[in-house]
């Protein structure tokens, strides 16, 4: 099997089976996964924070706007919109103890990208969010199945 | 940030932290009763994408220590630390060999505490250069995965930049395995501040 394709924080990253794609170290971001089964296409934004200033530049950082960028690049490479299902994965606390202003990034990160995939009408599936732990996460194409690990468990499903 | 001449501003904050740097070693030094050597300081200009990679990898299991300046000057440091430097400074303090998988309140404590002596020390240190008070939030502390110990210093740097000067300073032991790294991720304010005042007579 070929290696996953990377997706670093703020970059999206659309593929087609039989590819798999992989976000390492997911802690507070959200990873936004789209798949369309009868294409067989997915793709994979990494959002850092919750809501984009009026003057970003990357759509893909944040959770808002990430999702509607990643449905545009879905769309573009040959997805069915009306086949699209997504999934969630990441938002944890990660320095749960931390008293500052965006200790619990993760929770707003996780509530955004709901609420942008909810406006966009496209159903989510399953997720594996929140808690205090990070998790990679790699996306099977050929069934739209992702794996997620952390660094203490063995790996599941969702 | 005024960067007139990128690899210039990278050599005057390299310059600045690896001073700091010298002096938590110092600290660490006494407190582990061991000699701690500072290897070398890098620092770059990096996107938010890269900056796990620069420091070895999103996947790699490590003991990261957070915490935020919150006065005039504002900025993270994050204090990275292996497993094994981990478990070997618990064991230390604790007496006691930790699971790093699950840490006992008091282990964690410890973890909280090795990092805040760290910061603390190359606090004193950054703070003296540069004539300013650094106030740091209470430290937390938390062992997972190198990127997920990274998203919330990278999502406080990145509420206003979509690029970020990181400073790495690698420390280590030659007698036990111990080392780790300090990442300072200053925000452009305490940016001017450290060019300003190191920057003078170049």
């Amino acid at each position: 099997m070929n290696e996953p394709v990377l997706v670093g924080i703020a970059q999206i990253v659309v593929a087609k089976a039989p590819e798999r794609i992989c976000c390492m170290g997911l802690g507070s971001c959200v990873a936004v996964f789209l798949y369309d089964p009868m294409g067989r296409i997915g793709g994979v934004v990494h959002a850092l924070l919750p809501r984009a200033p009026r003057d970003a530049k990357v759509r893909g950082k944040y959770a808002d706007t990430a999702v509607k960028a990643l449905l545009d690049e879905m769309i573009s490479k040959g997805a069915r919109r009306d086949q699209l299902r997504a999934k969630l994965v990441g938002g944890a606390q990660m320095f749960p103890n931390l008293n500052i202003k965006v200790a619990d990034i993760g929770k707003e990160n996780v509530e955004e990208a709901k609420k942008a995939l909810k406006g966009l009408g496209i159903r989510l599936a399953a997720e594996d969010t929140h808690g205090t732990r990070g998790r990679s996460a790699t996306f099977d194409l050929e069934n739209g199945r992702v794996s997620i690990s952390t660094a203490f468990s063995d790996s599941h499903f969702i | 940030m005024k960067i007139s001449d990128e690899s210039k501003v990278l050599d005057i904050v390299g310059e600045f932290a690896n001073i700091g740097a010298g002096n938590a070693a110092t600290a660490l030094a006494s407190l582990l009763d061991i000699e701690v050597v500072n290897e070398v300081t890098s620092c770059n200009l990096l996107p938010l994408s890269k900056v796990a990679n620069w420091l070895g990898g999103p996947d790699q299991v490590v003991a990261g220590v957070y915490t935020r300046l919150c006065g005039d000057l504002r900025g993270g440091v994050l204090v990275v630390l292996s497993r094994d430097s981990a478990t070997n400074l618990i064991r230390h303090l604790t007496k006691e060999a930790p699971d790093l998988a699950r840490l006992t309140e008091i282990q964690g404590s410890a973890l909280r505490e090795i990092g805040n002596i760290c910061l603390c020390w190359y606090l004193v240190a950054v703070s003296k250069m540069i004539d300013s008070d650094l106030i740091p939030a209470p430290p937390d502390a938390t062992v997972d995965l190198l990127g997920a110990v990274l998203d919330l210093p990278l999502a406080d740097a990145g509420l206003k930049v979509d690029k970020v000067i990181a400073v790495h300073t690698v420390f280590k032991s030659f007698e036990k395995a111990f080392d780790g790294y300090f990442l300072l991720l200053p925000e452009e304010q305490m940016l001017d501040v450290i060019l300003e005042k190191m920057g003078d007579g170049r």
